[in-house]
């Protein structure tokens, strides 16, 4: 893309997420919500190929969809009270639909089709900022609406999704498609909470960013996107490999990395409130997403599979792609664990 | 009658936009949708949005004819002609640029069209007229307020529509 055109199109992109996040009329939520869904097309269609381009079409058809029903969330809820302030989202009708439509930009459960499928269809690149930066403006006006969510809706689907975000990525060789049911489970994780701490939805979006990030980074290093290819990363950067393993462990939630700190204190935070069945469920079902996890560390780090000779001894060339931000977001995604009591300042 | 007006727009509306979405080619798809565009702002119109009415039908519906043509003439061609490329297209060009600088000057100088000149009457254009009960419409309301406190609101959705048209263009360039 030219780069006149690309810095146009990530300044509508980033400033559509910042309207939407500094806003308090659901008009303007609405305008900022359409300039981040237009400016992230052509990043999905940075590359042309018929693929991308069906990526880039569904996602515009969902998010359109998803825009239209805010709209009229918005419209029915000025029709009863009277006003488009977002705080005052009274009407159980509107509420419902607007969380219809956050969570159908999130990908939540019932509406989690388009998420593998687009991920699947674009560039690493395009996937990471589809994973990460796309989430922020759904999450924040859900968490500026939470007091008036319906809350069995909410937390309905969010155990939909960490079952389907868990189930869905185990026959999974894609690894775009893995990381797209990782986002999947994580949303689920991130609004199960919400009802009870939402500094915990955004202490859970904290964490899952930079790991998906270093995840993607990894991937990139590579442009790794099959767990065949990942199997061949010991014979091009050996250290790679320990690096995707750790990282996906933390991705996994096992102590001592960093991913174990949101799912512990959004468990605890449930048991306190006395929700002890839906809490048991999340982490049983996370467990589906350790496997496919560990499945990932397993092919990359702990065994070979089987190729042709010529295949196991490669020539080495000096790698030319930017790792620089790599080390450091392996340690915020890996390590951060100890400062786990710095989590009272979020409240 | 308004319930008839509004019925039979309505199903042009929604005949229009079945038309656009089985669509045998994306020119014809265009010509639905501006179809049912339009007819939407006569549906707007009967609901007493005369003026919202007026102004979606030439601002969307003239710019995404705009953009449509635009972009329609860009997927024809991979590599546009300009001005410069072709001989007989720059002269024929200049020609023009000649001759409407020649029509000025016999305009100006030759003080043929005493209206052009005496012009200056621009206040009847700019006194606001509020009917009889004189007080001014939801409408021009709304339009008087997004001018004055509403300014960033203008700014915002002048930026999305200068860059949707980029948008636009890169996507349906191709390569």
């Amino acid at each position: 893309m030219n780069p006149l055109t690309l810095s146009l199109v990530l300044t509508t992109m980033i400033s559509g997420t910042l309207i939407v996040m500094t806003s308090s009329h659901w008009f303007m939520i609405w305008v900022g919500f359409e300039m981040n869904m237009l400016a992230i097309i052509p990043l999905l269609t940075k590359e042309h190929n018929p693929r991308s381009t069906e990526a880039a079409t569904k996602y515009f058809l969902t998010q359109a969809t998803a825009s239209m029903l805010l709209m009229m969330a918005a419209i029915t809820n000025l029709l009863y009270t009277g006003h488009w302030s977002i705080m005052k989202l009274i009407n159980p009708t509107a509420s419902i639909m607007m969380t219809m439509a956050l969570t159908m930009k999130l990908g939540l459960s019932p509406f989690h089709f388009w998420v593998p499928e687009v991920t699947q269809g674009i560039p690493l690149m395009s996937g990471l900022i589809l994973l990460t930066w796309q989430k922020l403006a759904p999450l924040s006006v859900l968490y500026m609406i939470m007091p008036l969510i319906n809350m069995n809706i909410l937390l309905i689907m969010s155990l939909m999704s960490i079952a389907i975000g868990g189930w869905g990525g185990l026959n999974q060789t894609q690894l775009r498609k893995i990381m797209a049911y990782s986002s999947i489970a994580h949303m689920g994780w991130m609004l199960a909470v919400l009802a009870y701490n939402p500094t915990m939805t955004l202490l859970n979006l904290y964490l899952y960013i930079p790991m998906t990030i270093t995840t993607f980074m990894l991937l990139m290093i590579n442009s790794t996107t099959t767990t065949t290819s990942l199997s061949h990363t010991y014979n091009k950067l050996p250290l790679i490999t320990t690096l995707i393993l750790i990282t996906m462990l933390s991705l996994g939630g096992l102590p001592p990395l960093t991913g174990f700190l949101p799912k512990w204190a959004i468990i605890q935070e449930m048991t306190k409130n006395s929700s002890i069945i839906m809490p048991t469920l999340m982490a049983l079902l996370a467990l589906l997403n350790l496997y496919f996890y560990t499945r990932i560390t397993y092919t990359t780090s702990l065994t070979m599979f089987p190729t042709a000779n010529n295949m196991k001894i490669k020539w080495q060339f000096k790698n030319s792609k930017q790792t620089m931000s790599l080390p450091l977001m392996i340690t915020i995604s890996t390590l951060t664990l100890p400062l786990a009591p710095m989590m009272m300042i979020l409240d | 009658m308004m319930v008839y007006i509004v019925s039979i727009l309505s199903i042009i509306f929604v005949v229009g936009f079945v038309g656009f979405s089985s669509k045998p080619s994306p020119i014809y798809g265009g010509v639905g949708l501006f179809a049912s565009g339009g007819v939407g702002c006569g549906i707007v119109v009967s609901f007493n949005g005369s003026f919202l009415g007026l102004m979606v039908f030439l601002i969307y519906l003239g710019g995404m004819l705009v953009v449509f043509g635009y972009t329609t003439a860009m997927a024809t061609e991979q590599y546009p002609e300009a001005w410069v490329s072709n001989m007989v297209v720059l002269g024929s060009f200049v020609v023009g640029l000649l001759m409407e600088f020649l029509l000025v000057l016999y305009v100006l100088v030759g003080e043929e069209l005493k209206v052009v000149f005496e012009f200056n009457e621009i206040g009847d254009w700019a006194i606001y007229d509020t009917g009889d009960s004189g007080v001014f419409t939801k409408e021009s309301m709304g339009v008087a307020a997004l001018y004055s406190y509403g300014n960033w609101l203008v700014v915002v959705t002048g930026w999305s529509l200068l860059i949707g048209v980029v948008i636009i263009l890169e996507i349906t360039r191709g390569n």
